[in-house]
């Protein structure tokens, strides 16, 4: 009898432990998975669309195909839908984080600065998650992805060990402890998802950042000349104008701008939630003023 | 009689002509100018109403659309080469590229031109794209051919 008992409460209890290692596995992998809805907004506001979607009337979004034009060649924006051969359908969440958080290639080779990793390595392992949830939900579209077409020099991967070495600093955003919450969005929004700096930043002759000029405009990498972000320039805005100007895409007197930032407009800033844009637009403020 | 006329009338136009031609650059920078202003005050309510930021006036719409196509048409022979040492926020390219301006500046009209049509139909939607259509084309040309504030 005592024998039985024993037995009943051991099988009893084997069971309650596989019930509870079943109940944390699926608590964690629900914990793990992005969500994918909070990813299509971050995707918004990474402006993703911009780069991997062609400028044409009838371009698939995210099946790639747009060029960008830099002083070291033209790159192609490549297909980031889910297709198995001609997008990132085979890769692994982790693939996935690695290639954003290091610039790094499934198949280990360096990506290019052009697509801008020196930012989106300070997106969170959260916001990551969703947008990779967020990006599997893409209809596949089987456009093949174009290759670059670079200058001779330019297009040994290799070289770019060198580039990322002197200019590239892997790590998510770390916070400001002396800056507000509010600022502190901002900045995450203006350095990481908004990668902002890539063309307001001008560039030295090896296309790494001029630090020392952090979003002071001058010459993008398209060649263009791009505005001032700092509050030298934008002292001359009241909130309620940055406010209309990034979500209507003209200023008060019905000026509109060039269409490179136009485009930024439509497809991110104008969609960003009004406590997001708030936000960016308090940060700005806090800048060094650069002439 | 008739030949004096004649030779009047050839003189009178050249005279026309030739005051078009002497204008001073500044005056020239400034005209142009002031027709980029009035396309900006005229369009501005537009796209407001294109982004749902403003009800949506189809009255309005057609009476701006009218005279944006005016005004779409006047900037262009301001920027003469006489005025290319004139400061304004034109980039160098307008005149050393003026087939590529001029080319802007077209694409600017006929998407104007665009307008007029879908502002005179019921079409709310597309007199909506249409109002972006003339947007992006502002754009296009002020990507590079007007420098950055």
């Amino acid at each position: 009898m005592t024998y039985k008992h024993f037995t009943t409460t051991t099988a009893a209890l084997h069971f309650r432990v596989a019930l509870l290692a079943l109940l944390l596995a699926v608590a964690g992998a629900a914990g793990a998975q992005g969500n994918a809805k909070q990813g299509e907004y971050l995707v918004k506001a990474g402006g993703c669309i911009g780069c991997h979607t062609d400028n044409k009337e009838a371009a698939v979004p995210f099946a790639g195909g747009r060029a960008l034009k830099t002083p070291f060649g033209t790159f192609y924006g490549p297909n980031i839908t889910p297709h198995p051969q001609a997008g990132i359908g085979r890769w692994s969440e982790a693939d996935f984080v690695r290639a954003m958080r290091h610039g790094v290639r499934p198949d280990g080779a360096n990506y290019f600065p052009a697509f801008p990793y020196p930012s989106f390595t300070k997106i969170s392992d959260q916001d990551l998650r969703d947008i990779w949830a967020y990006l599997r939900t893409l209809p596949p579209d089987a456009r093949a992805s174009q290759e670059h077409d670079l200058g001779l020099f330019f297009r040994w991967r290799p070289l770019l060990s060198v580039w990322k070495w002197l200019f590239f600093t892997p790590g998510e955003f770390k916070a400001d402890a002396g800056a507000t919450p509010v600022v502190n969005r901002g900045a995450y929004l203006t350095q990481a998802l908004g990668h902002c700096g890539e063309c307001h930043t001008p560039r030295n002759i090896l296309g790494g950042p001029k630090l020392g000029r952090y979003l002071a405009g001058g010459k993008g990498p398209e060649g263009k000349t791009v505005s001032n972000l700092t509050p030298t320039r934008l002292k001359k805005l009241t909130d309620g104008e940055l406010k209309d100007f990034l979500t209507l895409g003209l200023t008060a007197d019905g000026d509109v701008p060039a269409e490179a930032m136009g485009e930024v407009i439509r497809n991110t800033t104008s969609k960003l939630l009004p406590e997001d844009l708030a936000a960016l637009i308090a940060y700005l403020r806090t800048l060094p003023p650069i002439e | 009689m008739k030949l004096h006329k004649i030779v009047v009338a050839v003189l009178a136009l050249g005279v026309a002509a030739g005051a078009l031609a002497q204008a001073k650059p500044e005056v020239l920078v400034k005209q142009r100018q002031a027709a980029m202003t009035l396309q900006g005050k005229y369009f501005g309510p537009l796209a407001a109403m294109a982004q749902g930021k403003a009800p949506f006036d189809a009255a309005v719409v057609a009476r701006n659309a009218g005279y944006l196509e005016a005004l779409s048409r006047m900037p262009w022979d301001g920027f003469d080469a006489s005025t290319k040492d004139v400061k304004s926020g034109t980039l160098p390219v307008v005149y050393s590229d003026a087939a590529k301006f001029k080319q802007a500046g077209e694409n600017m009209q006929a998407a104007v031109d665009k307008l007029v049509a879908a502002s005179k139909g019921k079409d709310e939607a597309a007199t909506k794209a249409a109002i972006g259509g003339v947007g992006k084309t502002c754009g296009g040309c002020h990507d590079d051919f007007r420098q950055k504030p």
